[in-house]
């Protein structure tokens, strides 16, 4: 690993060449993870609340066509999507954002191989930045991250003081990444670095561990059937805010669409476990009928079964969905609360 | 506080309501969340500040809310904390025959503003943006009411001079500002699941045979959603704020509701959910109404 | 497409009992309107749903007519007292919304009416001609309808080299 100084002068130069090199470079903004179009419109902040919305988007697209169909009499033609995997560059991904690719690959490659995501990540370079936020809906460290988890950067800026930041190079795709732009660099003080990590893994920014993942886990395969989901259910108002901001949940729809009788395409749309409609049967029957069922199979599937056919848990810790919910119901509350029952 | 709580512990325990949907403390004094309660000794749980965001009006019309109600074969109250703006989400329920007035038990409270986000201390700046115009401060319908009136802090209604601003553009400029807030949009539909008003058991959104409005949060799906949601929810909506406050991608759904307020208020003279004896604008028509834009 | 081609596309739902009879009527009397008015009837204006209006912007409409019986005259007897509410409230939003009220136009035609009716629809589809193809509601989807005109062109060259 090796690890250099870059300034914010350098970093902003360097930033206008990822553009100008007609590369996506993306960065947090007020909402949403933006692309950014002038240097100008970067705000580098490790203390900055998380966005709204994840930067998920950006490989798996809220709405994308997958095929295209085109009728002719009898005939019906296909016609393939031509994916554009475009270099992208994500500047200062929080560590709750930065390993949510790594865990999604799991699930797009896992039978099919999905070519419409893999194609755009392989296309992706990952700046993380150590985090100095934390309130109290955030739990990365309850989930094996923490504010300075370098987990799926390719390369990870740890703010310094003011004006230089350190800049680590993570990965052999980070490392090929800042071959071109060794003039902004100047040489590293892995001391000064660690110090400050160090720092940060110490300091009251640090969110506290709630609970273990482990014996959540075990409860959970033990609970399925628990009064304990009734209550949250009640409160819970069946939107899928919780899902479409996290960076890890991953269900989609597919619907076609037609333009004309004789036009159209196939749709993958995002979908989420938390719509009565997700698991409504053609025949009217709906196994999860009321929002308690949703509400746990949500819990579940972070928790337990993607940790059992994956070995990741589903969730960063980044505690969005909590921030966001209109009912202020908070996962890493009821995560805890699981096992007390 | 403690008078609400005892006048729902007594309530609970005499038998009067068989639960009551109220706001407890979501961990910390400046967030409160939404509770129901069904026994006398929760009643300490219960909360009512200016962080009592929630329109918990929402809950009347969900099934298993309902369900509390119905107690050894005989349909109880359902008890509800509302500030007066969501009295008014109770009483559209009940003019658009949702629920019956002697079904809910009312409680509601002088108001004194609440806050646009929680954690802010409440101030000119800080007050929801509907609180500036609120003009049913104290509840037009309740069963108990708690509270003293003091004054609101002071603010310029921001809200409507953008709306105004409106008029000054053209229409091109006012489809692109438009279109660009709703290609945000990313369909999670929480608008529509905080909304009191958005009770349908099947939304127009999720019918597919045929499929009115695209599923899709493309531009086109987009555009058309909003557009439905704003037309269902006019001259019905309360304008409580609950969907722009749920929207996570910051779309300010409040302009387009607040215009409909006001397009209803001027052409009928009608306010949602003010007044029990009058049927709903949309549920009922005047021969006399004006139509000067038909040709 | 060039600019001097391009016809304005009309919709116009009708009621079955007033105007559609009126169209009828303009027809039989030989009375001349414009063909850029595509007409589809239904049982009362009443029954016309604002998502019909929005389905044929989607589906390329340049504007729209709803035209149906006098007030007092519903075959329903107030289906279209409960349609006037509607509408009010309806093209006052699409008007906030950035599409102008001329692309979106009501009227009341009789059965007996088929010189109104071609005078309603002279005038729609003039004020539509003026304010020129519904460009913004099209391009909300441009991306997509770029492909499907690529591949159309990409089809009728194959068949131009096929024969
Ligand atoms: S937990 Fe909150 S955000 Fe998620 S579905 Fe329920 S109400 Fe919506
Ligand atoms: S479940 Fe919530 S806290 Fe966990 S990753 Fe998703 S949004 Fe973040
Ligand atoms: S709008 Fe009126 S009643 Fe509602 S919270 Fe504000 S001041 Fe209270
Ligand atoms: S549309 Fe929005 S403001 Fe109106 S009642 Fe529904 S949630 Fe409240
Ligand atoms: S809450 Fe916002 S993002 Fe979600 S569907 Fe409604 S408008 Fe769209």
């Amino acid at each position: 690993m090796e690890e250099k100084i870059i300034n914010r002068e350098n970093l902003n130069k360097l930033c206008r060449d990822i553009i100008d090199g007609g590369n996506i470079l993306i960065a947090p903004g007020k909402t949403e993870y933006t692309v950014i179009k002038d240097t100008s419109e970067i705000i580098l902040d490790a203390g900055s609340k998380p966005t709204k919305a994840s930067y998920k988007n950006y490989a798996f697209p809220k709405a994308e066509p997958v095929i295209y169909y085109k009728k002719d009499k009898n005939d019906i033609e296909l016609i393939d999507i031509d994916i554009k995997g475009k270099k992208t560059v994500i500047l200062g991904a929080k560590p709750c954002d930065s390993n949510s690719f790594d865990i999604l690959s799991k699930v797009f490659n896992w039978d099919y191989k999905d070519d419409f995501f893999n194609m755009r990540v392989k296309n992706f370079i990952v700046i993380g930045m150590m985090c100095e936020f934390a309130d109290k809906y955030c739990f990365c460290t309850s989930v094996g991250l923490s504010p300075v988890s370098e987990k799926g950067s390719d390369i990870f800026l740890i703010p310094l003081d003011e004006n230089n930041f350190a800049v680590r190079i993570i990965t052999d795709k980070g490392k090929e990444f800042m071959e071109s732009y060794g003039k902004y660099l100047t040489e590293g003080n892995p001391e000064k670095a660690k110090a400050k990590t160090e720092a940060g893994k110490s300091s009251a920014k640090m969110p506290e561990k709630v609970f273990n993942s482990e014996e959540v886990r075990k409860w959970l395969g033990k609970n399925f059937e628990h009064p304990f989901w009734d209550g949250i259910g009640d409160v819970c108002l069946s939107c899928a805010q919780c899902a479409f901001v996290c960076p890890v949940c991953h269900c989609f729809d597919i619907v076609d669409e037609d333009y004309s009788y004789e036009e159209g395409r196939r749709m993958k749309n995002w979908d989420g476990c938390q719509f009565g409609h997700f698991t409504l049967h053609a025949s009217g029957h709906n196994p999860r009928d009321i929002q308690g069922k949703r509400y746990r199979q949500r819990i579940n599937h972070k928790f337990k079964y993607y940790v059992d056919k994956f070995g990741e848990i589903l969730c960063t810790g980044c505690g969005r969905c909590s921030r966001g919910c209109p009912v202020s119901i908070d996962i890493k509350e009821i995560v805890s609360d699981t096992v007390k029952n | 506080m403690d008078e609400l709580r005892n006048h729902v512990k007594e309530m609970l325990a005499n038998g009067t309501v068989a639960a009551v949907i109220g706001y407890k403390e979501a961990g910390s004094p400046m967030r409160t969340k939404p509770v129901i309660i069904t026994a006398p000794e929760e009643a300490i749980l219960l909360v009512f500040n200016e962080y009592c965001l929630n329109n918990l009006a929402v809950y009347l019309t969900k099934a298993r809310v309902k369900n509390l109600a119905r107690v050894n074969g005989t349909i109880k109250k359902l008890g509800i904390v509302a500030k007066p703006c969501d009295v008014h989400a109770v009483i559209a329920l009940i003019q658009e025959s949702q629920l019956k007035r002697e079904d809910v038990y009312i409680i509601s409270f002088n108001c004194n503003g609440v806050v646009k986000d929680y954690g802010e201390t409440l101030t000119g700046e800080t007050i929801a943006s509907k609180c500036l115009h609120c003009d049913a401060r104290q509840p037009l319908y309740h069963d108990k009411v708690f509270g003293e009136l003091k004054d609101l802090p002071a603010s310029p209604d921001e809200e409507l001079a953008k709306i105004k601003s409106f008029d000054d553009m053209t229409s091109q400029e006012r489809f692109e500002y438009f279109k660009n807030e709703f290609d945000k949009c990313i369909k999670c539909y929480a608008c529509r699941a905080a909304c009191p008003m958005c009770y349908c058991t099947q939304c127009i959104t999720d019918k597919t045979i045929p499929r009115w409005v695209e599923s899709s949060a493309h531009g086109r799906g987009n555009f058309s959603w909003n557009l439905i949601r704003a037309f269902h929810l006019s001259a019905r909506c309360v304008g409580c704020g609950e969907c722009e406050r749920a929207c996570p991608m910051d779309i300010p759904l409040s302009l387009i509701n607040r215009k409909m307020l006001e397009v209803a208020k001027n052409d009928f003279a009608y306010l949602s959910g003010r007044n029990l004896e009058t049927p709903t604008l949309v549920g009922s028509f005047d021969v006399k109404d004006k139509e000067e834009f038909i040709l | 497409m060039t600019e001097e081609k391009w016809e304005p596309k009309v919709v116009a739902f009708v009621c079955n009992w007033c105007t559609y009879t009126g169209a009828d009527l303009a027809g039989t009397s030989r009375l001349k309107y414009p063909a850029n008015m595509k007409m589809i009837r239904v049982m009362c204006s009443g029954g016309i749903d604002p998502v019909f209006i929005i389905k044929a912007f989607e589906r390329g409409a340049d504007g729209v007519l709803i035209s149906g019986c006098h007030p007092g005259d519903c075959h329903y007897n107030a289906g279209n007292f409960h349609a006037r509410r509607r509408w009010t409230m309806f093209h006052q939003l699409l008007e906030y919304l950035g599409i102008d009220k001329n692309r979106l136009q009501f009227s009341w035609v009789s059965a007996s009416e088929g010189k109104k009716f071609v005078d309603v629809v002279s005038k729609v589809v003039n004020d539509v001609r003026e304010l020129g193809p519904f460009k913004g509601y099209k391009e909300l989807n441009s991306e997509f309808t770029a492909v499907v005109n690529g591949l159309k062109q990409e089809v009728n060259k194959a068949e131009a080299v096929n024969g």
